[in-house]
């Protein structure tokens, strides 16, 4: 009775449209859990990263020289891409053209190019767990639908309704719902806390954009003073 | 400044993903024996053993009972055996001690016959020697007669020339002589015959008569002749006195083996007294343990119907049997799932074999209703009822009978 009644046994014996949905919340669930490790582990480098560049960016290095310092064709991330984005349309802007608002429009229009690659890069596969987490326990109650359907099939066709005629399908159909729910919680609460993660790095990537701007602007607002002048 | 960091890869998050669900399906599949103590989900036939059980139980008590009684029972028989066993030992070995006895009672008698024949043969070798010696005395009187004769054919030729004189110193050294002989005749005879001294006397009186006969010349032929027949009459004194001694010995020893043999059989008979006895002693105690095992297994009988109706053992096995039968048979009906559009008049048998315990070895269709699906529901029904733990309370003969049971299902119910 017991051993009929362990998860296993009624996995294996459940039909097939429950064993399916079974596999398919199995994998979401897997998947999900790829998503969140992943998203976790390359959240806390983006910070790290961020943090580091933020505090050499600070620290008075002259700007030629920390845009010296990566070779060109190195893929960067984060602060460092939007401020090597940024500087290299400055670079080239600034020998083609005298007008200050040209420059600053064009580094401007690169560095949203560049953040915007990065809230790409960070929100990647978020949706998939936002997907995972809005649409399993549905599945799994699909599942259970299905199983308690088929327990009432039987019950028709047994000749005394017990509750032990219908308990084996009423268990195997719960297991899906379980299943959906222990696939769909983890994405909820991974996928609410990974999108608040990226949106604060979005913010912090933004607002050195704009301090970045703004050191460009005062730059060129000098040179064109003494142009002026 | 963490530049040249790899774009973070899935190979560790799949792995890591895949560790948690393994880890969680191991902890479903080991916390759930945990959960088997819990309260177990009751059924409708589980409540119905539940009011059943007594009525098992006095039956299985009464079982026991019996089973215990009849334990005892072949104990005692064991022990009844045993003892008899032992008995019919101590029978065959004092059968075997009397078969001795009478051997040496034969041998005994065959002691005394070989005594018998010994004695006899002893008289006889006596008589024999005897014989044999009166023979060589004979010899010995005759050799010596002749020597006499010679000396005396001497003598008379010396007294013929030397007259009477000379046949008296003559005579004196055939005196002398006849000592000497004498003598040694002694030292011969003195180890056969002690008591023949007196007779040799008489001989050597009867030589010395011959003696002076011979110097009677006419009258030495009749004193040898008395010589011969005093000889003889003192053989045949001897051989009788022999004959008697042998035949004295030979009644000793008749009446010691006779006194043996009577000693024997007093022992015998005490001996086969003392086993008597001791078979009596031991049939009085198998009948003072029969009487108790009678004792015990009536006041049994009255324990039980004191306990129970005043059915008898036989008849609450059968009814724990019909009960076991009722509650397997309301199982497999409250498992059994009935396939749709099956004809009424289906019917199929499903032999079962059930382990010592109460569970599923085999279920098998032995007549087959014709319809598969039918056939098969009621396997799966027999398997879905199967652990049938009342089993165990059957009582033990019945467990085995009921261990191959077979059902017949037909769409009504099964029976």
């Amino acid at each position: 009775m017991n051993d009929a009644m362990s998860i296993p046994h009624l996995i294996m014996n459940a039909s097939t449209v429950v064993q399916l949905v079974m596999l398919l919340l199995t994998v979401g669930s897997l998947l999900s859990w790829i998503v969140i490790f992943q998203r976790t582990f390359l959240m806390r480098r983006a910070r790290k990263i961020h943090r580091g560049f933020e505090d050499r960016f600070w620290s008075g290095v002259d700007l030629n020289e920390l845009y010296r310092e990566v070779p060109p064709e190195q893929e960067t991330e984060g602060g460092e891409h939007i401020f090597r984005a940024g500087f290299r349309e400055f670079n080239r802007l600034m020998p083609k053209t005298r007008s200050p608002q040209a420059i600053l429009d064009g580094v401007q229009r690169s560095m949203r190019v560049a953040w915007s690659r990065e809230e790409e890069r960070l929100n990647r596969h978020l949706v998939f767990l936002a997907t995972v987490a809005s649409a399993s326990p549905y599945i799994g109650l699909f599942g259970t639908v299905w199983g308690i359907m088929g327990s009432f099939q039987s019950l028709s066709m047994a000749q005394q309704a017990t509750l032990s005629t219908v308990a084996p399908w009423i268990a195997e159909a719960l297991i899906a719902t379980a299943m959906g729910l222990f696939a769909a919680i983890p994405a909820v609460i991974f996928y609410n806390r990974l999108t608040a993660e990226s949106g604060r790095m979005l913010g912090k990537y933004e607002d050195f954009a704009e301090e970045f701007h703004s050191i460009l602007h005062r730059n060129l607002q000098g040179r064109s003073d003494a142009a002026g002048a | 400044m963490a530049r040249r960091h790899a774009r973070v890869g899935y190979g560790l998050s799949t792995l890591l993903a895949v560790g948690l669900h393994g880890l969680v399906l191991l902890v479903s599949v080991i916390s759930l024996p945990a959960s088997d103590h819990e309260p177990k989900p009751s059924s409708i036939v589980q409540a119905t053993l539940v009011s059943t059980e007594t009525v098992t139980d006095q039956a299985q008590r009464a079982e026991a009972a019996k089973q215990r009684a009849l334990a005892r029972q072949a104990e005692e028989q064991r022990q009844a055996e045993e003892q008899a066993r032992q008995e019919a030992e101590a029978a065959a070995a004092a059968a075997q001690e009397a078969q001795r006895q009478t051997e040496q009672a034969e041998q005994a008698e065959q002691a005394e016959q070989e005594a018998q024949r010994q004695a006899e043969e002893a008289a006889r070798e006596a008589a024999r020697q005897a014989e044999a010696e009166a023979e060589r005395r004979a010899a010995d009187a005759e050799e010596q007669a002749q020597r006499l004769e010679q000396q005396r054919q001497a003598e008379e030729e010396a007294a013929r020339q030397r007259e009477k004189e000379a046949e008296e110193q003559a005579r004196r050294e055939r005196e002398a002589e006849e000592q000497a002989r004498r003598e040694r005749e002694a030292e011969e005879q003195a180890r056969r015959e002690r008591e023949a001294e007196a007779q040799r006397q008489r001989e050597k009186e009867a030589e010395e008569q011959a003696r002076r006969e011979r110097e009677a010349e006419a009258q030495r032929q009749r004193e040898k002749e008395a010589e011969e027949q005093a000889r003889r009459e003192r053989e045949a004194e001897e051989q009788a006195h022999r004959e008697r001694e042998a035949e004295e010995q030979a009644r000793r020893e008749r009446e010691a083996a006779e006194q043996r043999q009577r000693e024997k059989e007093a022992e015998e008979q005490a001996r086969r007294e003392r086993e008597a006895e001791a078979q009596r002693q031991r049939e009085k105690e198998a009948e003072e343990q029969r009487r108790a095992r009678e004792q015990a297994e009536a006041e049994m009988q009255r324990l039980i119907e004191g306990a129970n109706e005043p059915a008898t053992n036989a008849q609450q096995g059968q009814q724990a049997a019909n009960d076991f039968t009722a509650l397997v048979r309301q199982a497999i009906e409250q498992a059994w799932r009935i396939p749709p559009n099956v004809a009424s008049g289906a019917r199929v048998e499903i032999s079962v074999r059930l382990g010592p315990s109460g569970e599923l070895f085999v279920a098998e269709v032995a007549t087959s209703s014709g319809d598969g699906a039918f056939d098969r529901s009621a396997v799966q029904a027999v398997e879905a009822a199967a652990p049938f733990a009342e089993l165990r309370q059957l009582p033990a003969h019945l467990q085995r009978e009921y261990r191959r049971i077979s059902f017949v299902f037909s769409p009504e119910g099964v029976r």
